[in-house]
């Protein structure tokens, strides 16, 4: 094939060459090979090697179903399984009703182009900064002598520190929701930014109060931002461990830190299931969100 | 909209909103002042002091919290982002390129190139290491780790440079070509200078995101440790002021990274302006 399109391209030298296909595939094959060699044959390989036989520290080409029957039968596996999916419907959500206002403010309510700008900026810069100093930032935050605590404590709101807030479920979500909500908050502004406001001024001047229009008009030409931003947050919630692993000290165990202590370990097989179920389940999510929305006329 | 009420209390939300989103790196920032060795990380201040940040660069007397060991790991990081932003930029560019004529299977194609950017690292790092097991081959940041941090990061620049290409008038190349002047020429003096802008983005995106990237280099580098995989050692202990004198200064760096992107882009455009204004003269 290739050596084809290398003939085409010498018969046709003189000529400017605008429509041979030949030219196409040499610009793509390189990126095209890239993505099948160190994507997909490692994703293979993981579906592979969780049919493996796993001996204590190595694992044999063997095929088996032992790691997957352990996966189903185990509370932890099935724990953790559980566990991330609680944790990514709840994120979920709470990115969406953190970010929307703050969408609709920006994309909506600002008319000043210059202003909305600086908004959207000044969303995204904390994006630039490390993700991994971001999570930490939050220990000092929810601490049981942390900045939240000593505030409330201040005001005499709470009496004795809220020990709840850092090492649990709830530090997890809180943190993940403040790092994740940026990716539901630009895609929603940039729907609304598009709607035409005739629209909104019509339904006003018919008397319709904003309950009404933001019901009618705003949240259904807005639906596909939350969609590409729903798509955004469940693939990165879904694969997440370090929030986890920093936020909740060894409490809330996600299929993403089962994969870590597991290749840690060496139990190489029990990662790839978990791995493999992982990837179902993110799948799933995005095939169907996929479903609402075609990503690729939405960008 | 005239629901003027409304407005303010969105536009109140939405300061609440950044202090949600800017809150815990400014009580980092802070934190990163605490005197030492014996201040922790929280609140009161015991005394304001930079102690830390000469921990970080060994400026202090031994005390029991072990440096950071950020020295060797900082080149790595940076050697790391440097390849992996110059290969996914020309990964980049050549794919958007092709794309500008529509093909067979090209559907398929762009969806193999933005799995790259969806695939969650710990999975595709979890594939790569199992490959390189079975292979037999020892995994590097240079090597297992880089091809990964591609698969991440050229997608990123495939969709800016798809983004630039979607805007761009084609009649000026035609032109161009029309004239005589051979593609690859064509391509250096008029396409180029074009799209530049939108190479720029794509780098800075490649390298911001390489240099910031761990759940993939944590399964596919071996032993040696860049920077956030160094950061990610000090999750499982205890967390000293250190690591947020580190996050200030990093966080710095990636300011002073995004000023010197501001600048090109500004001085591009001015560029931009300029020959606009000598070809109507």
């Amino acid at each position: 094939m290739s050596m084809m399109a290398v003939a085409e391209q010498t018969e046709t030298e003189p000529v400017v060459e605008k429509k041979s296909p030949g030219k196409a595939l040499w610009l793509l094959a390189p990126g095209v090979i890239w993505m099948s060699l160190f994507l997909v044959l490692p994703m293979l390989m993981m579906v592979y090697v969780s049919f493996w036989t796993q001996t204590t520290f190595t694992i044999e080409p063997t095929l088996t179903l032992k790691s997957w029957v352990t996966f189903f039968t185990s509370d932890t596996y099935l724990g953790a399984l559980w566990t991330t999916v609680r944790i990514w419907l709840i994120v979920l959500v709470a990115t969406v009703l953190v970010g929307y206002p703050a969408a609709l403010f920006v994309g909506l309510f600002v008319k000043n182009k210059a202003l909305q700008t600086v908004l959207l900026v000044l969303c995204v810069i904390p994006f630039w900064t490390s993700f991994l100093i971001r999570v930490l930032a939050w220990r000092p935050m929810l601490g049981k002598e942390g900045a939240i605590n000593m505030i409330l404590m201040n005001l005499g709101i709470t009496d004795a520190p809220i020990e709840v807030l850092l090492f649990s479920e709830l530090s997890v979500i809180i943190g993940m929701t403040q790092i994740y909500c940026v990716f539901m908050v630009g895609p929603i502004a940039f729907m609304l930014g598009r709607i035409d406001t005739s629209i909104i001024e019509a339904a006003q001047d018919l008397g319709a109060g904003f309950w009404r229009i933001f019901r009618t008009i705003i949240l259904p030409l807005s639906m596909p931002g939350v969609v590409v931003g729903a798509i955004f947050v469940s693939v990165m919630v879904l694969g997440e461990f370090a929030t986890s692993a920093a936020l909740s000290g060894r409490k809330v165990n996600l299929l993403g830190n089962i994969i870590v202590t597991q290749v840690g370990s060496l139990k190489w097989a029990f990662a790839a299931v978990a791995g493999v179920v992982l990837t179902i389940l993110m799948g799933a999510v995005v095939a169907a969100l996929l479903r609402v929305v075609d990503l690729r006329k939405e960008l | 909209m005239n629901a003027s009420g409304i407005k303010t209390g969105l536009g109140a939300y939405t300061a609440l909103f950044l202090v949600f989103l800017y809150g815990p790196l400014v009580v980092l920032a802070i934190l990163s002042f605490q005197t030492g060795p014996e201040g922790g990380p929280q609140f009161p201040i015991i005394e304001w002091s930079t102690y830390w940040y000469k921990h970080l660069f060994g400026l202090t007397p031994p005390s029991r919290i072990a440096p950071l060991p950020i020295e060797q790991a900082l080149v790595r990081s940076l050697g790391l982002a440097v390849m992996t932003m110059i290969v996914s930029t020309v990964l980049g560019v050549t794919a958007a390129q092709a794309f500008r004529r529509k093909f067979r299977g090209s559907g398929v194609v762009f969806y193999l190139i933005v799995l790259g950017m969806m695939v969650p690292g710990v999975l595709v790092g979890l594939g790569m290491a199992l490959v390189a097991n079975t292979l037999g081959i020892d995994r590097h940041w240079w090597s297992t780790a880089f091809v990964l941090h591609v698969v991440y990061t050229f997608p990123f620049a495939f969709l800016v440079m798809l983004a630039i290409f979607n805007r761009f008038d084609p009649s000026m190349e035609e032109a161009s070509w029309s004239l005589g002047v051979t593609p690859a020429r064509t391509f250096r003096k008029v396409t180029f200078p074009l799209i530049f802008p939108g190479v720029l983005s794509a780098m800075l995106f490649a390298f911001t995101l390489s240099y910031d990237e761990f759940s993939r280099t944590l399964f596919a580098s071996g032993r040696d440790l860049t920077l956030p995989l160094a950061i990610y050692g000090t999750f499982s202990v205890e967390v000293h002021p250190n690591v947020f004198a580190f996050g200030v200064l990093t966080t710095l760096f990636s300011f002073a990274l995004l000023g010197t992107y501001a600048a090109l882009m500004m001085l591009s455009v001015r560029r931009a302006k300029r020959v606009a204004i000598q070809e109507e003269a």
